[in-house]
């Protein structure tokens, strides 16, 4: 807390931020539209966990986010501690039109409230509400609500084009039923569409004020080499800052140490 | 999580025999492990290895001295070192064994195989060793030829890309009035099987991957040392390996070289069927499957298409169909969408078998237990050979597994640049598993100088795909020499790991494995269980701890009494409903619940304790009786014929609450609880019929106890009951059902008693009253488990020995002999344990306490616990089988001092009463006959006969251990000696 004012504004923070949840619910689909703002079909499968990095503005102050994105096959679970551990922050996804995977986030919210980080910052975020939104734009979306959002591209194969039910009745959690959870688990709670990208950042923003920055940086002041090391590999594409900064955000995070 | 898996318990070390059928890449002979269907088994055919010289005839190469083997249906050979020659062939391809004359004392024998080669074998053992082997292998041939595999040959060998290539003629010719095999397509030039390469080009420049060269020495090699199914391996192979694989001939060579390709040859036709008979069928993995269709190998072209996509869904279904156990694990896409570029869709299904099941074991099983093993071996292997950079990583808490799990999960394949990737997977076919170890060693040590200098897990990621990115790029960029700068990163990294890690060998795999085997399933079971308690909704009124112990009992219980794979329908049943299914779950059903209630309810199981003047130990079995059914299906509220640890949906189903249900009742719950129990149509009245259950029912619980307290109490309960439940009919029509055994005249299934009466009858006696305030509460009890011994213990020569000696049969044994010792010198006695041991005298029922403080009982189990094990241990401590039991007979006796509220007596003065009790053999009742039928029981009494011989002695053991009996107790002890035996 005593340096805010040692030129804060050159020095990243690096985050550690971990995506939990059911398979399919688009965990890469939330982290590739934050990372490059984008909604890319065919991604790269997740053996393990993918890992990305993007640099988040707030205020005066980088924040360099780590992102591991999980596997969601049920049985990479055992390995989700490597992941997890040391994390300051986790997204746990799930998605909108299926109950069930509300409940899987639930145990994730669970596990890293025990097993993790204790000041780990946790948000819950229910994906894919374009497919529930009255006025959806695009028709083509409910063929992607069980298939992952990737299937409607150019390859997507007839076969893979699900009956959907009518728009209005995909919806299975509530919104409320879901704020009610996060606020009872003090989580931060958001509902997003990876596909059109609404409340994508708003995720990373909210995180980034309530992380407890002063305690990394106090913590992480020891490693010296990081930095240099850090700044060579912003990946390719990726290397432009999203600046999230919304103006209005004022730093809560002294107040979270 | 919600499914609890004992399989890793299951695991055995491979034998001898298991492991020489690893080595020639084998189909497993007898399949343990269901998975392989199995022919007629009718006569195991007879296995034999010999020392042998082979030579190939007219190639002008070396001789290798090595050994020989008759495994039929395959004939196999290596060299001494191992690694130099090698070959497998099935019989049926041997077209001719020749005895050669040669000089004196020479016996050899030529072989020629279906394609022309002509193998040299000079048997070196003994004459009459040498002849025996002949008898053998024509034996193995006659029966190979009964079988008719011969002429499968013919057909199978068409579908091999190495036909072509040898054939001069462009495959046309004499061969073509041969009906073609199904497999084949009809089209005139490629009749062989081949992958999706053949049509959308295979990755990589032909230029530069230099296929024509290779293709030419390999057509050389083929032509003389056999092919396909026949093909010799002989030190040039492997350097031809090493350079890279043709395109074209890859997917042959792969199967050649893992083995598969005996699986396909051995079942022609398998895989269609497969598909057809599972057609249209979803489960939990196809689903699955379906999501990462398109997110494998995407940039390839053949993936881009529907005819790529089909076949990979169609490899991957088919082979979670043949295996639905391990069903689909992600990175299993990836392996199949790699080998489909070369092979055709039959082909990599085998080869995926393959993979599975022996190369990469339990890499994609549901635990994934050999995936976290393995990254422990290499861990270790990096501490061991790289201790620099192992240190710096603990330093800075760097993982290592976050990027060497992918390269191991999926072959590097996700890692690197494909044409890279290809080359390792060809060497791992050809050299095994220590591949992937040897390669992830060069790649930490190539890059050490850079890797000490990461700080975290994200940097040490970066650096890997960096480095990967790099392959092609020249190792050595600045120097002046064309040819060192010809070398690329990839080069260097082979040669790095064949030269500089060849030390690492499959049985420094193998050991690794087997050291940290333990600790991997521990870690695993553990967080299962912590994740199946943290998602538990609700403990009910138990305690964290508490729940643990149900589970462990759950456990236990799954491990000993495993549910039939029948009884948990395929996922499928569970998932497809909207949302309102439960997931897939445990379920046990209803045997294996007997075995869950006899770890947690005292009187759910028979012990018997024994003393032989050896030993005193504690057989436990598990009870039956009508009543723990009853139980089962009383739970079972969703009549599934199986309960869960805790259903999502319907909680009264669960194990969980069904106990909570029961443990922490007070007196007129408990009364309603049991009354409920046994009220089948639930309408608030027990039918006679019911009643007599009911009493049943207690007996059964009673049967142990000592004295006739509780044959009264219920006696007395069954003539009330009969009495009020009379007076209380509208006709009463009376005939006393004292007698439990007649059945009632009035009608067996009229409602007879409410819940009123019964509380009524129940109170009116205070044996049942304090049976039901809380005895049948404290009956349950949860405590710690003993660990239960992993299959394997630690490694080395001691722990295989100790794992050889320390096995249940042996124990077993152990005890019958000690027993039957015991009997011979008339220190054999049997006594059965009280479930409740209330009372301990006969006739004092309103003792209403327990006879002994918590911390008496405590110190007199101990002191019983040195008694047993004195007497062993000077004799014998040298013996080892004699160790093994001890910890045996003390492992049962362990959760006597940890239950503090424990209404049963611990080990010692109990003894004394349940001798009594036991010579006293209470009157028998018809009902509970049925459940007495031990013979042991009519045995051991004779046995007792001089009885007070032996407690004389046991009397004297106490004296002489200073056990720390209080005089009370003491005097206590004399007490029951001397009681009356009941008329």
């Amino acid at each position: 807390m005593a340096e805010s004012g040692s030129g804060s504004a050159d020095k990243s923070v690096q985050v550690k931020l971990v995506l939990l949840g059911e398979a399919a619910v688009g965990k890469s689909s939330v982290v590739l539209r934050f990372v490059n703002n984008e909604f890319q079909p065919n991604k790269e499968p997740t053996i393990g966990a993918a890992f990305l990095t993007q640099k988040c503005r707030l205020d005066d102050r980088v924040l360099r986010y780590e992102i591991w994105d999980t596997a969601g096959q049920e049985r990479f679970h055992s390995l989700a501690p490597m992941y997890y551990r040391n994390a300051q922050a986790a997204v746990v996804v799930y998605d909108v039109t299926k109950a069930s995977s509300l409940e899987k986030a639930k145990s994730w919210v669970k596990e890293l409230q025990r097993q993790a980080n204790p000041n780990i910052v946790i948000a819950l975020a229910g994906n894919k509400v374009d497919l529930v939104q009255a006025s959806s734009s695009s028709s083509g979306a409910g063929g992607s609500s069980e298939s992952e959002d990737e299937a409607d591209d150019a390859t997507a194969t007839p076969g893979e084009a699900p009956a959907s039910p009518s728009e209005d009745n995909l919806r299975q959690v509530p919104r409320e039923e879901a704020q009610a959870y996060a606020q009872e688990a003090g989580l931060l709670f958001f509902e997003t569409s990876a596909k059109t990208g609404e409340g994508i950042s708003e995720i990373f923003t909210e995180i980034a004020k309530k992380i407890p920055i002063e305690h990394i940086l106090a913590s992480s002041r020891g490693n010296s080499g990081r930095p240099g090391l850090a700044g060579n590999r912003a990946e390719g594409s990726q290397a432009q800052n999203l600046n999230l900064d919304q103006g209005a955000a004022k730093p809560k995070d002294a107040c979270n140490c | 999580m919600a499914t609890i898996s004992t399989a890793l318990r299951h695991f055995k070390e491979p034998t001898k025999e298991q492991l020489t059928e690893i080595f020639f890449s084998l189909p497993p002979s007898k399949a343990p492990t269901a998975g392989e269907e199995k022919s007629d088994g009718v006569t195991e055919p007879e296995k034999m290895e010999i020392s042998a010289v082979l030579s190939v005839a007219e190639a002008d190469e070396d001789s290798y001295p090595g050994k020989l083997y008759i495994m039929p249906p395959f004939l196999a050979f290596t060299s001494l070192d191992r690694k130099s020659v090698r070959l497998t062939i099935p019989l049926s391809t041997i077209r001719r064994v020749e005895r050669l004359n040669a000089r004196a004392g020479i016996y050899a024998l030529s072989l020629l195989t279906w394609h022309g080669m002509k193998l040299v074998v000079q048997l070196t053992s003994l004459r009459p060793t040498a002849d025996l082997f002949c008898s053998v292998l024509r034996e193995a041939l006659k029966v190979e030829l009964q079988k008719g595999q011969m002429k499968q040959v013919k057909v199978f060998v068409k579908t091999c890309y190495s036909e072509v290539l040898v054939s001069d003629t462009p495959n046309a010719g004499a061969d073509n009035e041969r009906e073609d095999g199904s497999l084949v397509e009809s089209s005139e030039q490629i009749s062989y099987l081949g992958g999706l390469g053949l049509h959308f080009k295979f990755p990589g420049d032909p230029k530069k991957l230099r296929e024509t060269s290779k293709i030419k020495m390999w057509t050389k090699y083929l032509k003389t040392h056999g092919r396909n199914i026949t093909l010799l391996r002989y030190p040039q192979y492997t350097r031809l390996v090493q350079v890279g694989l043709p395109n074209r001939l890859r997917g042959e060579m792969w199967e050649v070289l893992s083995g598969s390709i005996y699986h396909r040859f051995a079942h022609p036709g398998y895989y269609q069927q497969l598909l057809e008979d599972n057609k249209g069928r979803t489960t939990t993995s196809t689903e699955d499957i379906e999501k990462d269709l398109h997110r494998s190998l995407p940039e390839y072209a053949g993936y881009q298409s529907e005819q790529g996509i089909s076949s990979l869904r169609n490899v991957l279904q088919a082979y979670s169909f043949k295996n639905p156990e391990l069903g689909y694990c992600q990175a299993m896409n990836i392996l199949a969408a790699a080998i489909l570029i070369y092979m055709s869709e039959e082909q990599a299904f085998w080869l995926l078998e393959v993979l599975c099941d022996r190369l990469l074991p339990g890499y994609y099983a549901p635990s994934m237990h050999g995936t976290m093993l393995d990254q422990r071996v290499f861990e270790s292997l990096v501490q061991r050979t790289l201790p620099i950079i192992h240190e710096h990583f603990t330093n800075v808490d760097v993982q290592l597994s976050v990027a060497s799990l992918p390269w191991f999960l999926s072959l590097y394949i996700n890692s690197m640049p494909m044409v890279f990737a290809f080359r390792i997977v060809d060497c791992f076919f050809c050299m095994g598993p220590k591949v992937l170890f040897q390669v992830g060693l060069a790649i930490l040590k190539i890059n050490g100088e850079k890797l000490l200098q990461i700080q975290d897990d994200g940097g040490f990621l970066n650096l890997m795909r960096d480095y990967f990115a790099s392959l092609g790029e020249s190792a050595h960029p600045n120097s002046d020499d064309p040819r060192a700068r010809a070398i690329t990163n990839f080069q260097e990294l082979l040669l790095v790991s064949f030269r500089e890690f060849s030390g690492i060998t499959d049985e420094t795999i193998q050991g690794e494995r087997r050291r940290y085997r333990s600790e991997i399933i521990h870690s695993i079971e553990s967080f299962a269980k912590r994740s199946a308690v943290r998602n538990l909704k609700s403990f009910g009124r138990f305690s964290k701890e508490q729940v643990g112990y149900v589970y462990d009992a759950l456990y236990k219980a799954m491990c000993l009494v495993p549910p039939p794979p029948d009884a948990v329908p395929p996922p499928t049943l569970f998932t497809t409903g909207e949302g309102n299914e439960p997931k897939p779950e445990t379920r046990i059903e209803l045997r294996t619940f007997r075995q869950f209630l006899s770890e947690i309810a005292t009187w759910a199981r028979d012990e018997k304790i024994v003393m032989n003047g050896f030993q005193q130990r504690i057989d436990r079995e598990v009870a039956d009786h009508e009543f723990i059914d009853r139980l089962f299906f009383f739970w079972d509220t969703s009549c599934r014929g199986a309960l869960s640890f805790q259903a999502c949906l319907i909680r009264t189903t669960d194990l969980v609450f069904g106990l909570d249900g029961i443990m922490f009742n007070d007196l007129m719950e408990n009364i309603e609880w049991f009354f409920n129990l046994h009220d089948k149509n639930k309408d608030g009245y027990l039918t006679k019929d019911e009643v007599l259950t009911l009493s049943e029912s207690l007996l059964f619980i009673f049967r142990f106890e000592v004295g006739d307290a509780y044959l009264g109490a219920v006696s007395r309960f069954m003539s009330n009951a009969f009495e009020y439940g009379d007076a209380l009919l509208p006709r009463p029509e009376t005939k006393e059902g004292e007698e439990p055994g007649s059945p009632p005249p009035v009608e067996s299934n009229q409602p007879y008693l409410n819940l009123a009466t019964f509380r009524m009858v129940v109170l009116a006696d205070e044996v049942l009253e304090s049976f039901f305030e809380t005895d049948l509460s404290g009956s349950f009890k949860l405590v710690p488990l003993p660990e239960m011994e992993l299959p394997i213990s630690s490694s080395g020569l001691l722990g295989d020995l100790w794992s050889s000696i320390a096995t249940d049969t042996n124990k077993k044994m152990f005890n019958m002999f000690t027993d039957e010792i015991g009997k011979t010198i008339g220190k054999h006695q049997v006594i059965h344990r009280p479930s409740i041991g209330r009372y301990t005298k006969m006739d004092e029922p309103k003792a209403r306490e327990s006879l002994l403080t918590p911390s008496m009982r405590k110190s007199t189990s101990k002191s019983s616990l040195k008694s047993t094990t004195a007497p062993t241990s000077p004799t014998t401590v040298s013996h080892p089988i004699l160790e093994v039991n001890i910890p045996s007979a003390t492992s049962s006796n362990k959760n006597l001092p940890g239950v503090p509220e424990s209404a049963s007596l611990s080990a010692m003065p109990m003894l004394k009463a349940a001798q009594h009790a036991a010579m006293m053999e209470r009157t028998p009742f018809a009902i509970d006959n049925a459940e007495d039928d031990d013979e042991s029981d009519d045995e051991d009494l004779s046995d007792l006969e001089d009885d007070d011989q032996v407690l004389d002695e046991v009397d004297a053991f106490l004296e002489a251990h200073d056990s720390g009996l209080s005089e009370a107790d003491k005097q206590l002890a004399n007490d029951l000696l001397k009681a009356e035996p009941v008329k």
